[in-house]
């Protein structure tokens, strides 16, 4: 038997400080979406059922009474962070769920400057390790836009990635060790080792769970040295994305490892670029980091294989560098693109995608052609790969339109779930993957079978396995 | 209706580092490398125009809408921009002379286009256009042509063909008055200050329409090439110091903390009130 509102509530109140469980309708009410609806917090209109609490956890000791009590009663949770989901992985897909909320747990535990690693808690903002970090001359590596805004345990939980990752990787490729605390309650620590052979990574069930399999309570990352005064900026404009993609893809086979590695497409260079690249330029970007050698010969390499592509014309580095340095989406930034939106009524969102080197202009331009032609109102679509490999790269779909002639709830049908549908079915056609990383949240959860294949065996079981309650978010990554 | 609205394209300051404006101390901070934009006065100016001109259309009357920018091609995207999204006219004028403050040329040049070349009922144009300008430019603009100019203007409705409702902002209240046309308004603080965006399909079908460049020797004003005409310059700047303290209360509840905000703050400012 499903147990109240006021129950839940009640229940709640015996595990963590009254105060710590949250019912205010409005706070609840914000709750039940993350940026996915953006537009529906932005003109306060709501459609998603309205969470029962949003529970402070301070301790994993709390997390675990929590996920006991939910598990036994049958409540769903929704583990939460930073807040900055954009796939509606934090959405409320069912009444009376419990948003458990780590944000307060935010303390730094260890920096090991000897080790190169540092643990802190899930709530500890992304930009105050870093900044810690940085007082020591160390770095994280970990750069995504949401820096300023987004917590470690959210990071995780959506395998996210940052700017310089194709120096430093993902996320994935940082945490050395973590715990988790499982729907019964049930706490794992993994511990902080450089490599072992010791059967399948556990680390990987854990990161990019997105709140589907358990609850990140610490993470322990990588850190590596800073060289700020070694980075070299490069840029260039061509005219069309495949020899863009061509010329990432030489960089990278030819064993290239700059941090930044970047090509945009018009339309998207047009938001960025407008200063010095033409209507129908793309824009070829890098930034090489580390060590003073290290930095001048990847710098020196990348610019020698970009003039082997004489249609590729290079630009001031302090074009790039100046705009780099703005780049990161603070709160200032965030109210600033919604009050646009309020008054506009014309939205911005993304979707990133990746494929291999064969078919991701293929995608791109498929993708992009049926969008333009199928959606209505479209005011810019574009995009660009940002995140590259040795066999592939990743395609960050841009895209802006007006909401015209529907309210706010119904601008996720009529425009956003139809362009990510026309995304995923290009990738998935050409075998490419319909998440780079932003996670699957529930946006993209309907494509979960198609995405993993004969593999979703795999998938599937992790699921039944680790919350046979299913309490873990539901709609998230396994769709309702 | 003949209705002009006159923009500036600025830097983006705040893409600017203050290690960059440091860097210009003595002089100018170097904004070569930083994005130009709609200056936010002008971009309400801009929005309220198309807001007029959709209500003038309801009303039976068909106004004619421009939009100028002096200054370099820069402009030219913004522009094509307003183009797309139904301004009729899109000029620039060039004048080969340093225009930072020099409010007297930029007002005689937009003066000039709006009395000879547009012929304007209605002129619209931000109140200034970015950090250390004068302000000056609309009412010299109106001075130049003998219009009344209504300043901090907030909104503007039609009032038939030949007049306007203005609300405008006067100390700390608004001024609500009817002028009669031609007037110059010059934008203040707007609750309007986002421009709409055209579709990719308005800009497709507006992609041919031509951006008119007009030399400022062919309106009769003469500017000697690399010349100033400025009546100011800029010997130094420091930057504002935004920096804050906070007090971070304890307390086990919210309860306790809030008791704690109203005794040590709140309660004084309420009774102070």
């Amino acid at each position: 038997m499903h147990l109240s509102r006021e129950a839940i509530v009640e229940g709640l109140q015996k595990i963590v400080a009254p105060g710590d469980v949250i019912t205010d309708e409005r706070i609840l009410v914000e709750s039940s979406v993350d940026n996915f609806r953006k537009l529906q917090n932005i003109f306060n209109v709501h459609t998603m059922p309205v969470p029962a609490a949003v529970v402070m956890a301070r301790s994993t000791d709390q997390v675990a009474q929590i996920l006991s009590f939910a598990n036994e009663h049958g409540v769903n949770v929704i583990p939460r962070t930073g807040g900055t989901a954009t796939e509606g992985g934090l959405e409320s897909a069912v009444p009376d769920s419990v948003i458990i909320d780590g944000s307060a747990m935010n303390q730094i535990l260890s920096v090991d400057a000897y080790n190169m690693q540092a643990t802190c808690q899930c709530g500890v903002p992304l930009q105050t390790l870093e900044d810690r970090v940085r007082e020591l001359g160390l770095t994280t590596g970990h750069s995504p836009q949401s820096k300023p805004v987004a917590h470690m345990g959210g990071l995780v939980a959506t395998r996210s990635i940052g700017q310089f990752s194709t120096l430093y990787g993902g996320i994935e490729d940082m945490v050395v060790g973590l715990e988790a605390v499982f729907p019964g309650g049930q706490v794992t620590r993994i511990k902080n080792v450089p490599r072992r052979a010791a059967g399948p990574d556990i680390r990987h069930v854990v990161i990019g769970n997105e709140g589907a399999l358990c609850f990140i309570t610490e993470v322990t990352v990588k850190l590596f040295p800073y060289f700020p005064e070694n980075n070299t900026f490069l840029g260039y404009t061509l005219k069309d994305m495949k020899t863009g993609f061509e010329v990432l893809r030489k960089v990278m086979v030819n064993g290239y490892k700059p941090s930044v590695a970047r090509v945009y497409d018009p339309g998207d260079a047009g938001l960025h670029f407008s200063h010095f690249a033409a209507e129908d330029d793309c824009v070829l970007l890098f930034m090489a980091e580390g060590p003073a050698g290290i930095a001048k010969a990847t710098a020196e390499g990348i610019d020698a294989i970009v003039a082997g592509h004489p249609e590729c014309t290079k630009v001031d580095s302090l074009y790039i560098e100046t705009w780099f340095n703005d780049l990161c989406w603070g709160p200032d930034k965030i109210t600033a693109e919604d009050e646009r939106i309020r008054q506009t009524r014309n939205v911005n969102r993304t979707t990133e995608i990746s494929a291999d080197w064969g078919h991701i202009n293929d995608i791109y331009q498929a993708a992009r052609a049926r969008i333009i032609e199928e959606i209505p109102d479209i005011t810019m679509m574009g995009g660009h790969s940002s995140h590259s490999y040795i066999n592939g790269t990743n395609m960050y779909f841009n895209y802006f339109f007006n909401v015209v002639g529907v309210g706010p709830e119904e601008e996720t049908t009529k425009y956003y779930l139809p362009i990510i549908s026309i995304i995923c079915e290009e990738t998935l056609k050409r075998g490419g993957s319909i998440v780079h990383h932003h996670g699957m949240g529930k946006a993209r959860a309907p494509w979960v079978k198609d995405e993993y294949g004969s593999s979703y065996y795999i998938l599937e079981t992790l699921k039944r396995s680790f919350d046979p309650q299913d309490i873990m978010n539901k709609g998230t990554i396994f769709p309702t | 209706m003949k209705i002009l609205v006159c923009f500036k394209v600025t830097p983006d300051y705040e893409a600017l580092r203050e290690a960059d404006w440091a860097a210009g101390a003595g002089g100018e901070p170097d904004t070569r490398f930083v994005q130009r934009i709609l200056n936010c006065f002008d971009e309400s100016a801009l929005e309220l125009a198309l807001r007029l001109s959709e209500t003038l259309e309801a009303q039976g009357v068909t106004p004619s809408l421009g939009a100028l920018s002096i200054g370099g091609r820069e402009a030219e995207p913004h522009l094509k921009t307003l183009q797309a999204l139904g301004y009729g006219r899109a000029a620039r004028v060039e004048a080969d002379a340093r225009l930072d403050f020099a409010p007297a040329l930029v007002a005689s040049l937009i003066a000039r286009y709006a009395g000879r070349v547009e012929r304007s009922d209605l002129l619209l144009l931000g109140c200034r256009s970015g950090p250390g300008d004068s302000g000056t430019v609309p009412f010299l603009v109106a001075e130049t042509l003998g219009w009344p100019c209504v300043p901090q203007v907030t909104e503007v409705s039609p009032l038939g063909a030949d007049r306007v409702r203005v609300t405008c902002t006067a100390g700390d209240g608004l001024l609500h008055a009817t002028v009669r046309l031609p007037c110059v308004l010059a934008v203040g603080n707007a609750v309007v200050s986002r421009l709409r965006v055209p579709t990719l399909r308005d800009r497709l079908a507006h992609k041919t329409l031509s951006i008119d460049v007009v030399d400022a020797a062919d309106l009769g004003i003469e500017v000697a090439a690399g010349t100033s005409d400025q009546t100011c310059v800029l010997t130094a700047f420091e930057p504002i110091s935004r920096a804050r303290r906070g007090v971070v209360i304890d307390g086990d509840t919210p309860h306790k903390k809030a008791r704690v905000l109203f005794d040590s703050y709140l309660k004084s400012v309420v009774e102070a009130l």
